[in-house]
Order: structure tokens, then C-alpha cells, then sequence
């Protein structure tokens, strides 16, 4: 019997190290539409994903095309972006534990490598034990850093000494990023071709510059660990794809995915320019173990339990990543986590104003309501100013930015309307006197009767309901001492809003957010905020907390 | 069964021992002579030279490894040897001194496990260990070797400090859900070589690594002592049916390694085995609260997606856990056990 109807899918993937995402597109009548998508462990293997795709699309797609799906699916065109099988390991070996050891670290995380460990002079060891911390530990690169540009550090020398004491001759490469004096005696310690100098990352005493030793380490990156056709990394992939959809959409982008072990951000130009940072640490489980964490991620969430109890949830979320909160208390733990793992992980860039803030991987967009996705992108990124909220719900992202350049634009473009889930729009301000009005907020939609301005006072958070689809002209009046970022000659701000399943979020709370000392008020403020966000609205009635 | 064990040999380090050898776990496999605190020997001065012209005297790089006697630099007849073996670490341009590190005396590398010694390389050497291997999911503390005693009744029961008595000296102490940070000093007190527990509360670990280290830096401590987790983090009980297999094996001797959360028991039955995606039917432990280490029957996988308390929509499916009490439990959250063969 032949079949009266036809189609074309493609299977779009996205491996973590803990959760595996694939979504299936399908043209029908001309139009790529997403049909279906899962999510299950990586654990599960890819024949599992294959078999839980094909069960969702037989129950999905016209029953004259179920028969035939296990052939379609078999035969779908298959665009598949992947977490680096194992991070890159890293030893940075330093003068200073706070100048010249923190910035290589910075660089070296941003860089997407994980610090094994690192050492430095001042770290109250004894040579001995350096030397030994050195030859025990298992990595794939060093990076030495240490004396100012123009000096000849003997302190510098002698950490440089330590690495070339340490490491095998011809083991993992060599980067010195100290005093550009010192490069040829450092570079001269180890073999031919072993020690690459690249610019001091604290080339004075008042002036960090990380960025050279970064983008080096980003490449060393691809070539040592990641030998597998770069591409299809998911860090590379998902900053090319929001680099094109910042071209095509003309905004500002800033994409963040909190993943099991790594994180990445990726802040995008209209012009298509994009600056990516990989945290190797970043992600859920890099907080466990990490001193103080667990008393932080306890403050932050207010209803998680006390911090011996968070204490045991970040240890299963580094030793079983790709487990499930079952309870509320552990849920609001994760996304407290997350919140404090995305302000770290934007904590040392410059990211100004934004027109458009995504939240990718399952810690974000896997959220189960739309208000605590937009909760870890407000508190955890806090961006300024007049802010779209929306999420790489699909986990498609990742995968269209493997295609090639010319294709990516062609892809966002076909999936323009399941592509991102909107949450609203947020307006962020900073500044202002507790309990004062921090700004004044005329709502004006087009066909709707003017209401009256929204008053939000400092700590507060509203939201005015604006459903997906709906757009609404603002009129954003700032209190004294309060400013939404950038400069004003006019005491009123005129700018744009767009709905979604959350709305229109209006955010005093300052940033950083200051939450009150005493548990009882900290846990009722926290609770209001987030009844704020995740309440069902009646029609036309804000929010408020 | 048997499973390879690598032991990674730091630079310098010299084998005692040859491929084929079979290794006891207190055996010394290797030496090294690791280097001591710094001292400065001058060079200019010897060479009566400018420490800038000394400088391009020298006859090695920082970082090499010296013998005594050797030499360190030299100019027009006139020579600088270091007194006993070192490592030269750098030279200083300022005041014309070279920074050394002598190396002190032999110290013994242990390989903490039984086994035959299948390779040796630069890097390290491999053994062949007869016997099972379990990876845990957390622990502390260095490599240790000892006799097992299970020393709780039930496998949910937590390790109390009472249940450490003279018979644990030397030995490696199965407990059950937890044990406190009292209870661990007091095992390592008591001389305890190391602990295998289902979990701990992180907080007490923490805890019990604090104490040891302000101990050491007062020279309170001598010993190795290790702890490791096999199931999670908290009040955790052991699977029934790895405590079970542990009480086949009490006596046997045993290898943990804390901070790498493996243990190694010789001449062992294969441990029951973990698999992901679990089937109805199988036997199955859970992982997260409010169920964690809960061990039951996978009766039913749902057929559509269940969202648990925390609005989290997933694949799960009805566990009947021993005791009675039945739970629909994400699939994600749910490993399946396999039955030791012939028990």
C-alpha cells in the first residue's frame, strides 16, 4: 500500500555529559515545524533515544505516516553537537596566589580547562611539597605565570623552574604567560617547540589582561583534548549559532547553559561578533566541596534546607548528574546552585546593556515552569536595562550551529517559530533608597485602555501580565539615584516590550540583589519573589512582591 | 575476575620490582628521593665574575636533576660543583647565587595492592589484581589495605562509635548508612585502617578532614586512614545485596583508596552489578530523595511522562520497595542491581 502523504525530518541532538536532547523537524506543506523531541540520560545510549523518538512520533504525526516513521527517522538527516568527551586539565604554577596565579586560573576556566591545581609561591607549602603536588598530578598543559612586563622576576624563574622540574620533557605543552622579559630564559627550560609565550596576564600591578592567554588556551583546547571535529563541540557550536541570530535578528544576545560539569556563555553582535567563555568547573557539580558553597546555595534558594542538607545535594549532583530532583527542597536547591554558577560565571566580563538573554540546557530550559528558567537568568545574570527573556527550550541551538556558516542563518530562519519559548521582557535598574519608589512604569498596548503606571519600590519585583505575542510600548520613569544602565538626557525612558509565559517583569531589587540578614525575613522575601514570578495572573492585574 | 590497578611513578622514582612480580600490598614497588628545602650556593663569587657574566657560565638549566659532585657551572679553569645530589631550581641575576633543592633520603613508594605487576613505564606500573573492584562515588584520605569487617547487622544501620572496638585495629570496617565525625576520629584512634560506607553526610566528612589536618600540622596524627562512599552523600544505607556480598567476603583482604573512591577485595566473587535504563522486573536502588538507597522491584514503567513533587516531568516508573511501600520514581533517578551469581 503506498502512503498518500509525504515528508522530510531531520533529528537534531545535543549529547551533554549528563543529558542527552534530540528534537525532530519535519517539513510538511513547505514548513519546518518541530515535531517531537526527548530527553533521557547520555547513560541510555543513542539506540534508547532513537527508540523514545520513534515511540513520540508515531503517537504525534498522522497515522498514514506511523508505519513508515522508523524508516523516516532512520533515514532523517542527522545534525549533532556534543559536550568534549573529557575535560582538559590544566596546572597553573605561579608568583602570586591573588595577582598573577588568580588571573592565569580566570583565563585558564574561561578557557573552558579545568584547573587540576594549582600552585603558587606564596601558598604557604614548602618547596618540597609543590614539587611533590607538581609530579603527582595527572594534566594535560601547565601555564606558568608571574613578574610584571619589563621586570626579571627571580620568583618568576623559579616557578617556571618548578613546572620544568616537575613535568616530563615532551609531556603536555607549556604556556608561559608572565614577564614578556623572561620569555626566552623560561621558553629555554624546557624543549624545542615546548613552552609557547603568550602576554603576561598581569602585565602591571593595577592591569588584569587574561585575554590573550584565553584565546590561546581555547585553541590548545580543540588540538589536545578535543581532537574530534571541533564543530561539532557544543562550546563552539552554540556561540556560532548566537552570533547568527544576532545578525539576523539585529540585537544583542547573551546565551548562558549551566550544564552538569561545564558551563558557557556566549554574548553575540548585531555585526555577528561573539565573545564565548567555557567554564570547565561551571557547571552543577563544580560547587560541591567548594568551601562555603553549600551555606551560599542555602542562603540563596531559602527553601532548601539547612547547608548540611544542600551540603549533600551538590555531592549528588557532582557523583550522579544525571539524576532527578524529586522533591521541591532539592529542586530549589539546583536553581539556586545554577544561579550562583551563572553570576560566576559572567562575574569578570563587561557585559552591558542587553536586548535579548537565553537560557539553554536542561538546568535552564529543561525548568519545569517558565518563572524559575526566568528566575536563574534574572538573579544569577542581572542584566540591566530593558531585557527579552527566552529559552532554547527545543535544544536545537546547539545543533544548528554545527552546520556550516552560510547554513546556520538558513536553519534559525526555518525554525524561527519553535526556535526560542519566550518569556518576556524584564526591566532590570540598579540603585535607589530602600522602600522608595525605584521607578515608575507606563504600560501601553495598542487596542488596550491606558492603565495607570506601575509604582515598583526598591527590593521589590511586579510583573504585568503581557501574553506571548502581545507587545507593549514602555514608559520607564527612574527614581532618584536609580538608572537602568545607560546614560539619559530625559527623565523618562521610552523602549519596547514583548509577552511571553512569564510577562513583563519589572526588577528593583538592585544588583547584586541584597537579601535581608535575619533567616525569617530573607525566606519570606525570597518566597514572595517567587510567588511574584510564577503565579497564574488574572488579566491585567500585576504581580507584586 | 581480575582488574588492572596503575600506580603512577613520580620523576625519578626507581623500580624495585620487575614486570611478573607479584606485589603484596605493604611491599615497596619503587623509591624516590624527593627534594628538600631550597639553599643557595654562589656562583659568581666562585667564578669571580659579574653575576650577569656568571650567568651564561652555567653548565645546566633550573629544573635539572644534580648528582653530588657534579658540576654546576664553569669559566676558565675554575668550576662550581653542588655538595650532594639536588635539583637546580633557578639563578639569581641580582646576587650571582643558583637556588638548589637537595634531594633527601629514599623514599619508599607503596603500591597498597596485591596483584602481579603486568607493565612499568616512565610514568608508572600496572598490576594485575585477582579479585573485584568497586567504584564508590566520594571519600578521603590515601591508599590503605587491610582485612574486611562488616560491623553493622543491617545494611540501612549507621556505624556508631561503639561498634569500633580492638578486633577493628588494622582491619577495613564495613558500616551502613552514615557514621559520625566521632565515630571516624575514634576509628582512626583506634588505628582502623579505613571505612566503606553507603553514605555520609558531607557535612561530617568535611568535618572529619578538618580535625585530621590541624592534627597533622600539630604532628598528632601518624597512619594512613581512607574512607570510602559506595552508594550517596547522607543518611544512605548499602544496597541489600552488595552488604550481603561484603558478609560473604568478611576476612578477606582489602584495598581502599579514599580519594579515588575505589575499593579492591582479593580473591572475591564478581560484586552484583549496576546497570542504567532499568526493566520491569529488575531489582533497582534509587538514588535521590526521598527514596535514596532504597532498594526494591521495578513493577511498572508508566506510559507516559510523570511529574514528581518538584514539577519535574519525566519517564518513571512504580517501584515496590522492600518494606512494603510503593513509588512512582523517575527512571533517571533508578539504577538496576544484578543478582551476585550463585548467591
Amino acid at each position: 500500500m503506498t502512503v498518500g502523504i509525504e515528508t522530510e525530518l531531520a533529528v537534531l541532538i545535543d549529547v551533554g555529559s549528563a543529558w542527552a536532547k534530540a528534537s525532530v523537524i519535519g517539513r510538511v506543506r513547505g514548513r519546518w515545524r518541530l515535531v517531537t523531541r526527548v530527553a533521557q540520560p547520555t547513560a541510555w545510549g543513542a539506540g534508547e533515544l532513537q527508540r523514545a523518538l520513534l515511540e513520540r512520533l508515531e503517537a504525534a504525526v498522522d497515522a498514514r505516516l506511523a508505519p513508515r516513521m522508523g524508516e523516516l527517522l532512520a533515514s532523517a538527516n542527522r545534525i549533532e553537537c556534543h559536550t568534549a568527551r573529557r575535560p582538559g586539565r590544566i596546572v597553573v604554577a605561579a608568583v602570586s596566589r591573588e595577582l598573577s596565579g588568580g588571573a592565569a586560573r580566570r583565563a585558564a576556566e574561561a578557557a573552558g580547562w579545568q584547573v587540576a591545581e594549582i600552585v603558587t609561591l606564596d601558598d604557604g607549602r614548602s618547596l618540597a611539597d609543590r614539587l611533590a603536588t607538581l609530579q603527582s598530578v595527572e594534566t594535560d598543559a601547565w601555564v606558568i605565570a608571574g613578574g610584571f612586563d619589563g621586570t626579571r622576576s627571580r620568583r618568576a624563574l623559579e616557578a617556571a623552574a618548578l613546572v620544568a622540574s616537575a613535568r616530563r620533557r615532551g609531556s603536555g605543552p607549556v604556556i608561559w604567560a608572565g614577564s614578556d622579559e623572561l620569555a626566552d630564559e623560561v621558553a629555554a627550560l624546557f624543549e624545542a617547540e615546548g613552552c609557547s609565550p603568550v602576554g603576561n596576564v598581569r602585565p602591571d600591578p593595577r592591569r588584569e589582561s587574561t585575554a590573550p592567554l584565553r584565546e590561546h588556551l581555547q585553541g590548545l583546547l580543540r588540538t589536545v583534548v578535543a581532537r574530534e571535529d571541533e564543530t561539532h563541540l557544543a562550546a563552539i557550536a552554540l556561540p556560532r549559532a548566537i552570533g547568527a541570530l544576532a545578525v539576523g535578528s539585529g540585537l544583542r544576545i547573551l546565551a548562558v547553559d549551566i550544564g552538569a560539569r561545564g558551563a558557557i556563555s556566549a554574548l553575540a553582535e548585531p555585526d555577528g561578533s561573539f565573545d564565548s567563555r567555557i567554564r570547565g568547573g561551571g557547571g552543577l557539580a563544580g560547587l560541591a566541596g567548594v568551601p562555603g558553597s553549600a551555606a551560599r546555595v542555602s542562603r540563596l534558594a531559602g527553601d532548601a534546607g539547612d547547608e548540611a542538607t544542600v551540603a549533600d545535594l551538590l555531592q549528588t549532583l557532582r557523583s550522579r548528574p544525571a539524576s532527578l530532583a524529586e522533591t521541591p527542597e532539592e529542586l530549589s536547591a539546583t536553581h539556586a546552585a545554577a544561579r550562583v554558577q551563572a553570576a560566576s560565571l559572567i562575574e569578570d566580563a563587561a557585559q552591558g546593556a542587553l536586548d535579548l538573554v537565553i537560557g539553554c540546557g536542561s538546568t535552564i530550559a529543561g525548568a519545569p515552569h517558565p518563572a524559575q528558567a526566568a528566575r536563574i537568568l534574572l538573579d544569577g545574570l542581572r542584566p540591566i536595562g530593558v531585557t527579552q527573556l527566552a529559552l532554547d527550550a527545543a535544544s536545537v541551538l546547539g545543533p544548528l550551529g554545527t552546520l556550516p556558516d552560510d547554513e546556520i542563518s538558513e536553519g534559525i530562519g526555518l525554525l524561527i517559530e519553535d526556535l526560542l519559548l519566550p518569556l518576556g521582557t524584564a526591566v532590570v535598574c540598579r540603585g535607589g533608597e530602600p522602600g522608595r519608589m525605584a521607578m515608575r512604569v507606563t504600560v501601553h498596548r495598542a487596542g488596550w485602555p491606558d492603565t495607570a503606571p506601575v509604582e515598583v519600590r526598591s527590593g521589590q519585583l511586579q510583573v504585568v501580565p503581557l501574553a506571548r505575542g502581545q507587545e507593549a510600548e514602555l514608559t520607564i520613569e527612574p527614581g532618584d539615584g536609580v538608572t537602568l544602565g545607560a546614560g539619559r538626557r530625559s527623565p523618562r525612558i521610552q523602549a519596547l516590550a514583548t509577552g511571553g509565559a512569564i510577562g513583563l517583569i519589572l526588577d528593583a531589587r538592585g544588583i547584586p540583589i541584597m537579601l535581608p540578614r535575619r533567616g525569617d525575613d530573607r525566606r519570606a522575601m525570597l518566597a514572595s519573589w517567587r510567588d511574584a514570578l510564577a503565579r497564574e495572573p488574572a488579566p491585567g492585574v500585576e504581580r507584586v512582591a | 575476575m581480575s582488574v588492572v590497578h596503575r600506580i603512577r611513578l613520580p620523576i625519578g622514582a626507581v623500580p624495585l620490582v620487575e614486570v611478573g612480580h607479584l606485589a603484596e600490598p605493604a611491599e615497596v614497588l619503587a623509591t624516590r628521593r624527593p627534594p628538600g628545602p631550597g639553599m643557595s650556593i654562589p656562583v659568581a663569587a666562585r667564578l669571580h665574575r659579574s653575576p650577569a657574566v656568571a650567568a651564561a657560565c652555567l653548565s645546566v638549566t633550573p629544573g635539572s636533576y644534580l648528582e653530588a659532585g657534579e658540576r654546576l657551572a664553569e669559566d676558565r679553569g675554575r668550576e662550581v660543583v653542588v655538595p650532594s645530589a639536588c635539583l637546580f631550581l633557578a639563578y639569581d641575576l641580582d646576587d650571582g647565587t643558583a637556588l638548589v633543592a637537595p634531594l633527601l633520603g629514599n623514599e619508599p613508594i607503596v603500591g597498597h595492592v596485591r596483584g602481579e605487576v603486568s607493565a612499568i613505564d616512565d610514568e608508572g606500573m600496572e598490576l594485575r589484581i585477582g579479585g573485584a573492584l568497586l567504584e564508590g562515588v566520594g571519600g578521603t584520605g590515601g591508599a590503605v589495605h587491610g582485612e574486611l569487617r562488616v560491623a553493622v547487622h543491617e545494611p540501612g544501620e549507621e556505624l556508631r562509635a561503639s561498634m569500633i572496638d580492638v578486633d577493628a585495629t588494622g582491619r577495613i570496617v564495613v558500616g551502613g548508612s552514615r557514621a559520625s565525625a566521632e565515630t571516624l576520629t575514634r576509628a582512626r584512634a583506634m588505628g582502623v585502617a579505613g571505612i566503606v560506607l553507603g553514605g555520609l553526610l558531607d557535612k561530617e566528612l568535611r568535618d572529619f578532614e578538618t580535625t585530621q589536618q590541624r592534627r597533622r600540622q600539630v604532628g598528632g596524627t601518624r597512619g594512613d586512614f581512607a574512607v570510602v562512599l559506595l552508594e550517596g552523600f547522607g543518611k544512605v544505607g548499602l544496597d541489600p545485596g552488595m552488604f550481603a556480598w561484603f558478609r560473604a567476603h568478611e576476612g578477606r583482604m582489602a584495598s581502599i583508596f579514599g580519594s579515588s573512591a575505589r575499593v579492591y577485595v582479593y580473591d572475591a566473587e564478581p560484586p552484583p552489578a549496576r546497570r542504567a535504563l532499568p526493566r520491569p522486573g529488575d531489582r533497582v536502588i534509587a538514588h535521590r530523595r526521598p527514596h535514596a538507597g532504597r532498594a526494591g522491584e521495578l513493577v511498572r514503567l508508566l506510559d507516559a511522562p510523570h511529574a514528581a513533587a518538584s514539577g519535574i516531568s519525566a519517564r518513571s516508573a512504580i517501584v515496590r520497595f522492600e518494606g512494603g511501600p510503593t513509588a512512582i520514581v523517575p527512571l533517571a533517578n533508578l539504577e538496576a542491581t544484578e543478582p551476585v551469581p550463585g548467591a
